[in-house]
């Protein structure tokens, strides 16, 4: 297996600059568990790839290394963050790429580039050696141009790490995988049977005409297989692209606060005459250089929902919304989640109205020129919105696999569709994208 | 004295804050309540930090016991260690707190140069436990004060690295970044300094004894901050001040009282307290502004999204109850009671065995005085070894300029001296005496028993047998016939005084004996020389010793 990786994830023998001027001479100690657990399996590292500067940004084009070009539709970006990963296995130079997903950084430059991308369930691998930016939404995950790679490759880096906190307990992992187990030998070898619900409000008014082609194209292909197709409601998610920022920004000025120079990376110029005893003028100035503006703008905005006065209204509402978004989920899935219970209690049986997968649009569009990026020619926040659909499942942990699937009309670029499904289940969504998906590389 | 002129009755104000005082006041400061609370934080007695696997440990090179995690590098996450959640929870067990069943660990946000993540780990919005309380004892004046101090809070949080400032420059040593700190907060329950002193005391001998901390105030492993406001009584408390950083008591009640006198002062000439952090000048015997409340730094405290949160067992905490090491009130009432030993005995053993070392992640003390009497009195008498451990021992070891270790005389040593003693191989002091320590009731008697003792102490570690060892060191006591050698010899010597004994005057006879024990270097039973001489000289059998 030949490997890209993310440069968020630390790499021993290659530098680990998370796309940052501030550790653009940052050599890590050690290996991120992903990727010592590839190497131990006797994978092939190609390199670190580019990203949009500590995993912000949707275009990849912050970076402090320069923006990444989309390999199969020219002109156009390669989505962020994980956008050099993306390009790596579009263009062909690697079998799979380590990326990682906090509100849709791998399904979105998947979607862009025609690929496969996986940000698999929370807690499944180890985050040992990812560069936070938001932990409690930080995903390592895979992208490849076949569902057989990632299948390969999920299975080598699935396990349980003692050096991360978060990572599911066995006892949890096996509960999920049972029940999950159990319903794909009820589904045969296809999907003969599946339920598939299609959530009405994951066609917000600003999704292209573009965006639902591919859609259709897969809901016909999974109902002529024998798939059941129900529209299902999830209530809480106009909110949760307020909520996923809130929070997102939130964490990352916590998780950001000690890239001073001090101990590691970039340091800039030495401390000025008017700095002397004054700590916190000194780490200003070096992380207003060190750090890009997107990163500063989130850093700051982050800060505030931080503060006493705001905390209340901002941060503790975001995780109200949050609970309320991963409660939707478990209302229309079939399955239990088995997060919810306590490890000893048996799990409830099947919600029979509940659906297996979810299928939506995984972009509101297909990728945006480059030149229209880079000259900022559409709305201020229109990069923000781009996230509106892959922030939901990023909120909630569950699995989502962003599939390339051929719509009619493709003239400029392409968008992905994405399948959900309930935590554990990351099986059953990667049948399911096999099932949709096209087939670029045998 | 204080003054019980002035007490009132306790009542509550009307929105329900706490404004009584039933307490007499001082005369230092007449008319006027000091009100104290004291936040103690004291590194937790683990080998491991509290968050990483890096040894704890603050003596060695700097920056030399430090994991990636504890320097923040990128990409590192906390994993809780489990040593410390035990010994918090003992601690707050001890202290009759109440642990809870789910506690969860927050980030508190500032930027300096010793807080290597840009945050420290604590615990703001749910602790380990609350609740519970200290009795403090302490003598004021010869009025001795006994009150329950209430526990407002027991909290795990990491450490910060250790700062060197030197002009023009700050070193950092991140051995000490991430350690296991324990604060404990105090509900404002003091009302003078040497309460809070005594407090402080008490809790610190508590910690050591429990296995929590060392509580050694010089290495800083136990530094206390402290709030001090000033009421008349029955009204309102007054607005507080906190001086932080204080690391001897002797410096706590100095600052404390300096800052009663500051805000007796200010208010009597009218002014108000300002809310403040203050620091104590050492060198002034002063407290000085740090900063007002207006510049205090807003720590954006976020719950730790990396580490789950801590869920306490009633199984676990029974578990931490079983494995609890003895309090020094219980191990003081054992002495008493099983071993009988005198109050003085119980002093002298247990600050011997106070200032043994901690060991670490809450395992047993080994090595310690107690568990080293423990072993001698097996099979003998409990209050003849708690003599010949406080009297001999520790005077032998006093006497080379050292202080206790099990390791100088082994156990099997000591045990067989005493049993040569008893034996009569060997002559020591005589067993009437041994109710208590009796160096001071009579002048030290040179005798063998003793003396082995110091050779052992001199030459430790040696594999000759202490049989070849005494006939060696011609320390074998003597039998009957040697002893009326010595007498005769000594009656000869002395005739004086044999001639004023013989007259009736018996008060000089302990020279005669002494005399006795001298030329026989300690060999002759002193008892024994004692009814000899007395037969030589034709007095009577003393009735009196039996």
């Amino acid at each position: 297996l030949c490997v890209a990786v993310k440069d968020n994830l630390c790499s021993y023998w290659l530098p680990t600059t998370a796309g940052s001027l501030a550790l653009s001479n940052f050599h890590s100690p050690y290996n991120s568990t992903p990727l010592r657990l590839l190497l131990r399996a006797h994978a092939h590292l190609l390199g670190k790839t580019n990203m949009d500067e500590f995993g912000m940004g949707s275009f990849g084009v912050h970076s402090a290394s320069g923006p990444v070009q989309n390999p199969r539709w020219e002109g156009r970006v390669a989505g962020g963050s994980s956008s050099g990963s993306a390009a790596a296995v579009a263009g062909g130079l690697c079998d799979v790429a380590l990326g990682t997903d906090t509100g849709g950084s791998i399904r979105l430059p998947a979607s862009y580039c025609s690929i496969y991308g996986l940000k698999p369930s929370s807690g499944l691998i180890s985050r040992h050696g990812l560069i936070s930016y938001a932990d409690s939404l930080d995903t390592v995950g895979l992208l490849a141009r076949s569902v057989r790679v990632l299948q390969r490759t999920f299975g080598i880096v699935n396990e349980w790490d003692e050096k991360d906190p978060t990572s599911a307990p066995k006892e949890v992992r096996e509960a999920a995988a049972q029940q999950a187990r159990e319903r794909l030998q009820e589904l045969g070898q296809g999907v003969t049977g599946l339920r598939v619900g299609v959530p009405a409000e994951f066609c917000p008014s600003e999704l292209s005409a573009s965006a639902l082609a591919p859609l259709r194209t897969a809901l016909r292909a999974l109902r002529a297989q024998g798939a059941h197709l129900i529209p299902v409601r999830l209530p809480s998610t106009p909110y949760a692209l307020s909520a996923y920022y809130v929070l997102a920004s939130a964490e990352a000025s916590s998780n950001l606060a000690r890239y001073d120079g001090v101990r590691y990376g970039f340091r800039g110029a030495v401390a000025r005459e008017e700095e002397r005893g004054d700590t916190a003028r000194m780490y200003a100035r070096m992380r207003t250089a060190a750090l890009g503006g997107e990163v500063r703008k989130r850093l700051l905005l982050g800060t505030y929902a931080l503060t006493a006065d705001a905390f209340d209204n901002y941060f503790l509402q975001a995780q109200r919304v949050r609970k309320l978004v991963k409660n939707d989920f478990d209302t229309v899935f079939r399955a239990p989640n088995v997060l919810s219970f306590p490890p000893s209690a048996a799990l409830p049986g099947p919600n029979e109205q509940g659906v297996d997968v979810l299928l939506h649009a995984s972009a509101i569009g297909p990728a945006p020129r480059m030149e229209d990026v880079q000259k900022q020619a559409g709305r201020e926040l229109d990069a923000y919105v781009q996230d509106v659909l892959s922030v939901p499942a990023s909120l909630a942990g569950v699995p989502a696999l962003s599939v390339p699937v051929s719509g009619e009309g493709e003239g400029e670029g392409s968008v992905g569709v994405s399948v959900v499904g309930q935590w554990g289940w990351d099986e059953l969504v990667m049948r399911v994208g096999e099932v949709i998906g096209d087939k670029i590389d045998d | 004295m204080l003054s019980r002129a002035s007490c009132r009755v306790a009542r509550l104000s009307p929105s329900g804050t706490r404004s009584y005082s039933v307490e007499a006041t001082d005369e230092r400061w007449p008319g006027w309540q000091p009100v104290i609370g004291i936040e103690v934080h004291t590194q937790i007695r683990a080998r491991r930090k509290l968050f990483s696997d890096a040894v704890a440990n603050f003596d060695a090179r700097p920056n030399w016991h430090v994991s990636s995690f504890d320097a923040a590098f990128p990409g590192t996450l906390p994993v809780l260690n489990k040593a410390c959640v035990d010994l918090g929870t003992r601690t707050a067990l001890a202290l009759g707190s109440q642990v809870h069943e789910r506690s969860s660990f927050d980030r508190k946000h500032y930027f300096y140069a010793d807080l290597p993540a840009g945050y420290q780990i604590t615990q703001h919005y749910s602790p380990l436990a609350t609740g519970g309380k200290l009795h403090v004892t302490h003598t004021h004046k010869q009025v001795k004060h006994g009150r329950d101090v209430r526990i407002h809070q027991i909290q795990l949080e990491q450490d910060t690295a250790k700062s060197t400032y030197h002009p023009g420059h700050t070193l950092i040593d991140l051995n000490r970044a991430g350690a296991a700190l324990m604060e404990i907060v105090s509900e404002p329950d003091m009302r003078s300094p040497e309460e809070a002193g005594a407090y402080v005391t008490e809790l610190r001998a508590l910690l050591r004894a429990i296995g929590a901390s060392n509580g050694n105030m010089d290495e800083g492993s136990l530094r206390c901050d402290v709030n001090v406001s000033v009421h008349r009584p029955g009204e309102y408390f007054g607005t507080r001040c906190e001086i932080k950083n204080l690391n001897t008591i002797k410096g706590l009640q100095i600052a404390i009282t300096s800052e009663i006198r500051r805000h007796i002062a200010l208010l009597s000439s009218g002014q108000s307290i300002a809310q403040e952090t203050r620091g104590f000048d050492e060198d002034r015997a002063e407290t000085f502004k740090l900063r007002s409340k207006e510049d205090a730094p807003d720590y954006r405290y976020m719950p730790d999204p990396n580490l789950p949160p801590l869920m306490i067992s009633q199984d676990y905490i029974q578990h931490i109850k079983a494995g609890m090491p003895p309090l020094p009130s219980d191990i003081r009432q054992r002495l008493a009671e099983q071993h009988k030993l005198s109050e003085r005995h119980i002093d002298v053993l247990m600050s011997m065995w106070e200032v043994s070392d901690v060991p670490f992640d809450g395992e047993r003390r080994e090595n310690d005085a107690l568990s080293y009497f423990e072993e001698v009195a097996q099979g003998r008498s409990s209050r003849l070894v708690a003599n010949w451990i406080t009297n001999d021992l520790v005077g032998g070891l006093a006497y080379r300029g050292e202080t206790f270790s099990p390791e100088r005389l082994p156990a099997a040593h000591l045990g067989l001296i005493i049993d040569m003693v008893q034996m009569g191989d060997l002559t020591g002091l005589p067993s009437l005496l041994f109710s208590e320590p009796c160096s001071l009731l009579l002048p030290p008697l040179a005798t063998s028993g003793r003396a082995l003792l110091r050779r052992l102490l001199e030459e430790p570690c040696t594999s000759e047998p202490l049989s070849a060892m005494i006939d060696r060191l011609n320390l074998r006591s003597t039998g009957a016939d040697g002893l009326q050698q010595f007498c005769e010899t000594a009656i000869t010597r002395l005739h004086v005084e044999a001639e004023s004994a013989r007259k009736g005057n018996t008060k000089v006879l302990k020279r005669l004996v002494g005399e006795v024990m001298k030329t026989s270097k300690g060999r002759a039973d002193a008892q024994a020389a004692a009814v000899m001489l007395r037969e030589m000289l034709g007095l009577p059998a003393d009735e009196t010793k039996s």
